[in-house]
């Protein structure tokens, strides 16, 4: 074993080391290897030498000793690297150890060595306390961060379920912890009791409570991210179906004899009041609002002016409606003259007719289906059609084809 | 009663009342009394107040199924039903663009610049976004992405699933009606046995 003197030196010395190059070491732990060009050979072996840094294998680059990272995690609070140690066992057969050479030293009046004992003793046991402490302070805190360390929904769940399977761990080592057999190796002495029994039972029964309520709130956490993802399944799902089967037909749920609570949403009215001259307490109210009314600036047009110019765009209109009912008749007949069958729209450039392609298209089918039956049958028209969206059956007509039908045939352009 | 006129008409418009749209509104309606009281009043205009199945979000509904609850009902039925695919097709789009893996819910905050930068690089988002701006639900004429998408979120709002707290700004929050959307999807899978359990699912096969 070192001397006191010169582990108090070496071990100031590497912490100094550990301060002196951080950055360096916390771009290593970020990355998972140091960048060796950072650092002059000196340092570098200095910093092996004090076993910061190791080479896990020849051909591996240089990364930080795993104490290393697990130091930077703890002190970080990184729940991506920290480490949750629920290992109780090993930490019992030392306390076994110890408490044994603690007994044989006091046997043999060896006082010095038995205070040496029982400081490595009270050591251990502060440290298998400390351990649990700080496993389930890093449960809590992963909870309370939602696990945010993790991006997507399934990271988080399978984070969880490891944190569960972490946390059942930690309780099945408390169940390791025998009182009754650490009672009895304490025996009669008191400041073993304290230390073995006393103590630690307080520690660990606040632990097992802490414990206790982490296992909950994962258990409501694992249900709130589950429902998270079976809504966007729900929705990703329904919304592929949908797209898949597009006559899908749902049902008639409001006509059920029983309707569905879901579909049961009333329809909104409007609660229109109107001015009421019946109360004289009123009166002062609604004639401050009658005059606050802005008055129009112009003299209103008067009615006599206003008509004639409106039964002029109604002329206007009207000569307007007889040309393309024209246009459109003629259009007809020279399917007639011609026997062929022709498009619409062609039609209507051929002939420079300058109506809007949609108003034409209109009148020409509103034309054909206003015809008599007899007159009717001699013509055959055909929309020609695209759907106007994939989510619904809207078709938008682009043009039609007209043509005559001979023995009940159709010829079709082109 | 009369310190209540204020919620009795905001509900009886057909307003779903959630924590989103009216904080304070919604904290008084969870009292079951005051529920009782504000039914009683509406027990002659046929409607009583009732909630989603999370609680996330009041509103009217029927209290007799009349013959004419039944066909307005009809009518609001086949209205929700034709904006379904649209509506679920706009949650993917944003669910996606924003890189969320949970499916939006009430509460989630969505700010249209960002949504915006991320639909512009992303050539099959975009090309999603103009066809859903396009469908009747939402009709929008423009050719430009920020056009398209500033009309599907004022459309999305109009049908009450966003609220808008400033509005001349661009952001939006995800009202509690989405949850009753949601209720209905899960009701329809149920009652028509839907198939949707498998993994033939995937996300823009359609693309």
């Amino acid at each position: 074993m070192s001397q006191p003197g010169s582990l108090f030196q070496l071990g100031r010395e590497r912490l100094a080391l550990i301060g002196k190059h951080a950055d360096a070491l916390m771009q290593g732990y970020l990355k998972g290897h140091i960048d060796e060009t950072a650092l002059s050979e000196n340092a570098l072996n200095k910093l092996i030498d004090a076993r910061i840094l190791w080479r896990p294998d020849e051909q591996a680059p240089l990364s930080l000793r795993p104490v290393m990272g697990e130091l930077i995690a703890s002190l970080t609070q990184d729940e991506r690297k920290r480490q949750i140690n629920a290992d109780v066992a090993e930490h019992l057969d030392q306390i076994h150890t110890r408490v044994q050479s603690l007994q044989a030293a006091r046997a043999k009046g060896d006082y010095a060595a038995a205070e040496h004992h029982m400081q490595l003793l009270t050591e251990r046991v502060h440290d298998m306390s400390g351990q649990f402490g700080d496993a389930i302070e890093s449960l809590w805190h992963r909870l309370n961060t939602e696990f945010g360390f993790v991006a997507s929904l399934d990271d988080k769940i399978r984070e969880i379920e490891l944190a569960q399977k972490q946390l059942r761990r930690l309780l099945d080592g408390f169940g390791l912890l025998d009182f009754d057999e650490l009672i009895a190796l304490a025996g009669s002495d008191g400041s073993l009791r304290k230390l073995l029994v006393s103590q630690l039972q307080a520690r660990i029964s606040e632990h097992s409570g802490s414990l206790l309520e982490v296992q909950k709130r994962l258990v409501l956490l694992m249900a709130r991210f589950r429902q998270q993802q079976e809504r966007a399944l729900l929705v990703s799902r329904m919304s592929a179906f949908l797209r898949q089967h597009p006559g899908f037909q749902i049902g008639d749920y409001p006509n059920r004899t029983k309707v569905p609570a879901v579909v049961n949403q009333a329809r909104g009215l409007s609660a229109c009041a109107a001015i009421a001259l019946d109360r004289a307490g009123d009166r002062d109210t609604l004639s401050q609002l009658a005059r606050a009314i802005p008055r129009p600036e112009q003299q209103p047009v008067q009615t006599e002016i206003a008509e004639p110019f409106a039964v002029v765009t109604q002329q206007v209109t009207q000569t307007i409606q007889k040309k393309l009912v024209e246009d459109v008749e003629n259009c007809f007949i020279a399917v007639i003259d011609s026997g062929n069958a022709i498009s619409a729209l062609e039609y209507l450039q051929r002939n420079e007719l300058e109506w809007d392609p949609e108003i034409w298209l209109f009148q020409v089918i509103a034309e054909y289906e206003g015809m008599a039956s007899g007159a009717k049958k001699s013509f055959k028209l055909e929309k020609v059609t695209r759907p106007a969206s994939r989510f619904n059956q809207v078709q938008i007509i682009e043009d039609v084809h007209l043509g005559l039908r001979f023995f009940g045939e159709f010829q079709a352009t082109g | 009663m009369i310190e209540h006129g204020p919620l009795l008409e905001r509900l009886l418009e057909g307003a779903f009342i959630c924590a989103v749209s009216d904080e304070h509104s919604f904290h008084k309606l969870q009292s079951e009394s005051l529920r009782e009281d504000l039914n009683h009043f509406l027990r002659p205009l046929n409607r009583r107040i009732t909630h989603s199945e999370d609680g996330s979000v009041f509103f009217l509904a029927y209290h007799d199924l009349s013959e004419p609850a039944r066909q307005q009902l009809s009518q609001q039925f086949n209205q929700t039903i034709q904006s379904l695919l649209p509506m679920l097709e706009w949650m993917q789009l944003v669910q996606e663009a924003l890189g969320r893996d949970g499916a939006l819910t009430v509460g989630d905050t969505i700010k249209l610049q960002e949504f915006s930068m991320k639909v512009e690089d992303n050539q099959s988002l975009r090309q999603r976004l103009a066809l859903l701006a396009a469908d009747k639900v939402f009709k929008s004429t423009s050719e430009q992405l920020d056009m398209q998408i500033k009309q599907v979120f004022k459309r999305i709002r109009e049908l009450g699933y966003l609220h808008q707290p400033h509005r001349d700004r661009q952001f939006y929050i995800v009202t509690g009606k989405i949850e009753h959307l949601i209720e209905l999807v899960r009701f329809i899978k149920d009652e028509e046995n839907l198939p949707l359990e498998e993994g033939h699912a995937q996300q823009g096969d359609m693309f």
